[in-house]
Parts: structure tokens; sequence; C-alpha cells
């Protein structure tokens, strides 16, 4: 009895303890960095996929997911470095998760990107097979932004996939197959139209390794 | 030897349910209280934070402005009311006065933010005087405007973070479509500046067409005489003035019915909490008349009884208050989250402030109360009658 008197006062000594700890952690100022969400999900959603019924949204990072590794074999696989002080590991990225009824029907995600003269947020709408149904630039600062926004410059990206941008290099802005064919509706925006496409293929890799190669498919 | 205390201790554990039931009263009564408390104390902290960090405790505003300024914020600076520069070289000879700053808001409508666009807001701060009002401003990245009329932005925090700025870019004022170097970018302040682009004023000046200002920022000597220096800015014409410690009585005064009304609700778990507590010793020692009576025939003193018992009640609402206390520690933040969604203004900062004394002081009410509510239950377990208790139950 002595014993099972001295196991309960443990338990509720170590109970107390871990909350202590518990609170420790979580009131720690979390000054992460920034993610990348739609302004309106429930209009947005709709707009991007009419036929949805509603959306699930989880959140990924780099940190979480694969830590340094991941970072790595992402850069290699964007053939670009994150640089910034605010692209980071610890970015936290929104996926939606698109249903209709109970089926799921595709995802949204969307990526910060620097503009020319400031932030530039690309989000694609991707069916369940990372194929792009949808183009979306939610921000971007710039004289020519209007023409960037357009839904024609975004009707260019439909059908996309992964595989169409993989060899994109956005170092140089040169890329082979569709990537090429894609036309720049503002040429005095250059600078804005490579952050697009840099953001784009970021926005891919990114969905790939949270989603399409996670295991089973199931991020 | 078993001890006093692990009897005790063994006594609640015989009717585990009943206990844990009247444990969870107090704990939630207990995490009520203390979250009470630290949001008193959390509430007045954190905007006093956000007034010492205005740094100025007095603005002087062209009159309707500040309902302007809203509105400002959700269309655009059109209908906004200006005042004259030339009024802050005047508030400055008041003798109360020590610091005096003139700001310019405006707002550009951006159509490429969002799907029906957004709203740009800038802040024209005077290089010379507006630094020297925020001496607490830290620097991320580079410092304030080399020139007071240099085509050059400081970005907060957040605003820079969202425009994914760093010293040396550009940005570009919508509609105007003039281009600003970030010559700065400050580290956070958890304060809405961490938010605002500031811009030289004669250069936001220049580029929305006006020669005036919206804001006069007045920091007050420190003994000096604040409501009489706003009795003398009052009869400036067609001005209007806005007092910080003003903002916060006000502030205060709402949040007080709010919070008269949850310390009513934790006096009443307390109460049932209590009850609670009464019920359970009171129940326990009348379950068990035969042994407090062989105790005594033993040679057990109604005193010792009266500890025994006394000491249950102890252990019951320590554990509670303990426990409920961690799980207000532990919710702070969800606390904070929910308290910001239920009150109409909440300053930057953490609301809910639960530090060790706070918590000391809660256990130590909750320990109180529940020892008073076990005087009864102990009292009457001292009282009982060996020879008369041993012939009832048997």
């Amino acid at each position: 009895m002595e014993n099972s008197i001295r196991m309960n006062i443990q338990r509720m000594t170590n109970l107390i303890f871990q909350s202590l700890l518990l609170f420790l952690s979580t009131a720690m100022p979390a000054f992460a960095a920034v993610g990348c969400d739609l302004n309106d999900p429930d209009r947005d959603v709709a707009r991007l996929f009419p036929d949805s019924s509603g959306y699930r949204t989880f959140y990924a990072s780099i940190d979480k997911r694969g830590g340094e590794p991941l970072l790595r074999k992402v850069e290699k696989r964007l053939g670009d470095k994150f640089h910034g002080i605010y692209e980071t590991i610890d970015v936290p990225y929104t996926v939606y998760e698109v249903y209709s009824g109970k089926k799921k029907v595709g995802y949204i995600h969307g990526v910060n990107q620097k503009g020319q003269f400031g932030g530039i947020q690309v989000f694609v709408a991707l069916d369940l097979e990372g194929q792009i149904k949808s183009f979306y630039i939610q921000k971007m600062t710039s004289q020519w932004a209007n023409k960037l926004r357009d839904p024609k410059f975004g009707r260019q990206f439909m059908g996309l996939t992964l595989k169409d941008i993989e060899k994109y290099d956005p170092v140089t802005g040169k890329g082979p197959g569709r990537v090429a064919d894609l036309k720049n509706p503002a040429p005095e925006a250059e600078t804005d139209f490579r952050a697009a496409l840099r953001a784009l293929k970021k926005n891919l890799v990114l969905m790939d390794e949270f989603v399409f190669s996670a295991k089973g498919g199931n991020p | 030897m078993i001890s006093k205390n692990q009897i005790a201790f063994k006594n609640l554990f015989r009717k585990k349910a009943r206990t844990l039931l009247t444990l969870v009263g107090i704990m939630l009564s207990s995490w009520v209280l203390v979250s009470l408390l630290g949001f008193n104390r959390g509430y007045e902290n954190a905007l006093n934070h956000d007034i010492e960090n205005m740094g100025y405790q007095l603005m002087v505003m062209a009159k309707g402005c500040p309902y302007e300024a809203a509105t400002m914020m959700l269309q655009g600076g059109t209908g906004l009311r200006y005042i004259e520069q030339s009024m802050a070289d005047s508030i400055m000879k008041e003798p109360e006065v020590a610091k005096v700053t003139p700001i310019l808001m405006q707002a550009f409508f951006d159509p490429n933010k969002g799907t029906s666009g957004g709203i740009a807001g800038y802040f024209g701060v005077d290089p010379a005087t507006f630094p020297a009002m925020k001496p607490f401003f830290r620097f991320r990245q580079g410092g304030w405007f080399r020139d007071p009329s240099a085509a050059e932005a400081v970005m907060g925090y957040e605003a820079a973070e969202l425009e994914q700025r760093e010293v040396g870019d550009m940005i570009l004022v919508p509609e105007k479509n003039v281009q600003l170097k970030v010559v700065g970018i400050m580290e956070r302040t958890g304060s809405q500046d961490d938010g605002t682009i500031f811009v030289p004023l004669k250069t936001l000046q220049k580029i929305s067409g006006i020669d005036k200002i919206t804001t006069i920022g007045i920091k007050v000597n420190k003994d000096a005489d604040t409501a009489e220096l706003e009795n003398k800015l009052y009869k400036l014409q067609d001005v209007q003035v806005v007092s910080f410690s003003q903002v916060k009585q006000t502030i205060m005064k709402l949040i007080s019915t709010a919070r008269v009304m949850v310390l009513s609700i934790a006096v009443i778990a307390i109460i049932i909490a209590m009850v609670g507590v009464i019920n359970t010793i009171l129940m326990s020692v009348l379950e068990r008349m035969q042994e407090i009576g062989i105790l005594k025939t033993m040679g057990a003193m109604p005193w010792d009884i009266f500890r025994l018992v006394w000491t249950e009640t102890l252990i019951l609402c320590a554990c509670g208050g303990i426990a409920g206390i961690g799980l207000a520690v532990t919710f702070a933040r969800a606390t904070d989250v929910l308290v910001r969604r239920i009150l109409p203004y909440a300053p930057s900062g953490g609301l809910v402030a639960i530090d060790a004394r706070l918590a000391l002081l809660t256990l130590a009410i909750i320990v109180t109360v529940g020892l008073l509510s076990g005087l009864y239950p102990a009292w009457k377990a001292g009282r009982v009658r060996p020879l008369e208790s041993i012939r009832r139950e048997g």
C-alpha cells in the first residue's frame, strides 16, 4: 500500500512537472518565419476549384519534414539556394486539401517569393496527380503587376507538372520544353516574371516533397 | 511506521472516482481563478507596453481624424483632414512639452493585393524628431534615413517580412509608382510599428502632393501637468487631443465590466468546488465512523482525528490547486487567443501573465478556502464517540 501511495505521488509530481515543461516550450516567443495563406480561403478555394464542397488545411515545413538534408535536396531540385532572411528552413507552408463531398479532388499551395518591389505570393491549384489546374498570383507589387496577374497569363500554366518545369534554371531564367514557350506579358518586368517562375518551381518541388512523394501519397 | 499523511492519502484513494471528481472541481476553479488574476495583470501590462511604445503621451490631430484614419485603412486616403505643420512648432513652445514630432499618414490603393485590391499605409516621419521619440527601436538591418527628403523607407519587421525586403531593396508606392530604397529594417517591437513603412515626412508630402500633416505626437516633461497641457491644446482651433492615459482608462473601464463578470464566475466555481470538498470529506468521515471509533479506543485524541481529516482536505485542495495552476499555465496561450477573440480591443503581447507569485497566491486562496470547508467534517470526526460509533456500524 505504501508503495502504491508513493507511486501515485510520483505520478502526480511527474504530471505537474511535464505540464510545466510543456508550458515553457509553448511560452517561448514564436517569431517563426511567415507562411503564405490564401487571403480568403472560403472564397478562393471555391474560385480555384468550382466543384469543391470544402477544404482542410495542414502545415508543413522543411525543418519538421526533414531538416537540413531536405533543405539541401529541395535546393538541388530547385537549382538555386534559398536566400534572403525570409526564405528559411522553418517557413510554415499551408497546404489546402480540397474536397468534393468526401472525395479529395486536389490541393492548393502558395509560396512567398522575393520580387523586384515587394513580396510575390504564387498559388497553384493542383489535381491529385500534381497537374496544375490553376495558377494565381495573389499579391505582387509592380507597375506591371496587372499583366502578370491577368488570368490570361495564368492560363499558360494549366496542365503543367513538376516534370515540365524540372529543368528550368531559376538562376539563368532558362528552361527547355513547355517552360520555354511561356510568354512574359510584360518584358519590362523580367525580374518579376522570373521570380514568378522560380516561385512556381519551388511550389511544385515542395508539394512533391510534402505530398506527392510522401509515403503512400499521404502527407 | 505509516505516517498521518500516508493514511490521509490512503483514505482518499479508497474512493477514487469521488476523489477525482472533487479534484476536478477544485482544479477547474483554481484554473479560472489564476487565469483571471493573470489576465488582470497581463492585460494592463500589455496595454502599458503598447502605450509606452507609442513614444508619446499625447496626440493632436484634425477634428474627426481618428475616425478618418480608421476608414483610411479600409478605404484609402480619401477625405483625410490635415493640420498645418507650423502647429508643431507652437506646441513645442509650451513649458510642459518635452518633444514633438509631426506625422503624416497616407494610404494608397494597391489593386494587386488579393482579388479586390488592398491598402498600403505609409507613415511620413521627421528624421530629426521621430527617432528620439522611439529610443527603444532596434534595427535588424540598416538604420534611419540619411536625408530628410531622401527617397528612402524604413520598414517594420512584419512589413519587411511580408514584402520580402532587405536593406538595399526597392519598394514601390502604389498609385504613385514612386520607388523608395529600403535603408532600415527594424527588429520586432510587438506593436503596430511592426507592420508600418516609415518614409521621411518631406518625401511622403512630395509623393502625396500635400504640405500638411495629419498628427502631432507630443512627449510631455516628466513632472509636467498633462491635464493642464491637454486643456491648453483643446483651445487650439479644429484639432482634437488624444491622451493615451485617457485611452487607457477608457479601455480599462470597458474591460472591468467583463472582469467583474468573470470574477463572479470564478467565485461561484470556488463555492461549488468547496461544497464538493465538504461533501467528499463528510461522506468519507461518515463512512469511516467505525474506523474512527477504533482509532479513538486505541488512544487517538480528537485533535489527532481532526488533523487526519484536515490533512485529507489539504491534500485534495493542494493537488487540485496545483493541477489547476498547471493547466492555466499550460493553456495560457490558448486562453490568450480566446480572450483576443472575445475582446473588442486587445493590446499586443501576452494578455495572461501568470508568474510564480500569482500561482502561489492562487494556491494559498484555494488551500485556505478548502481548509475552511474542511473544518466542519474534521470537527465532526474529532467529536465521534468511540463506543457509539462502533456499536452503530457494527
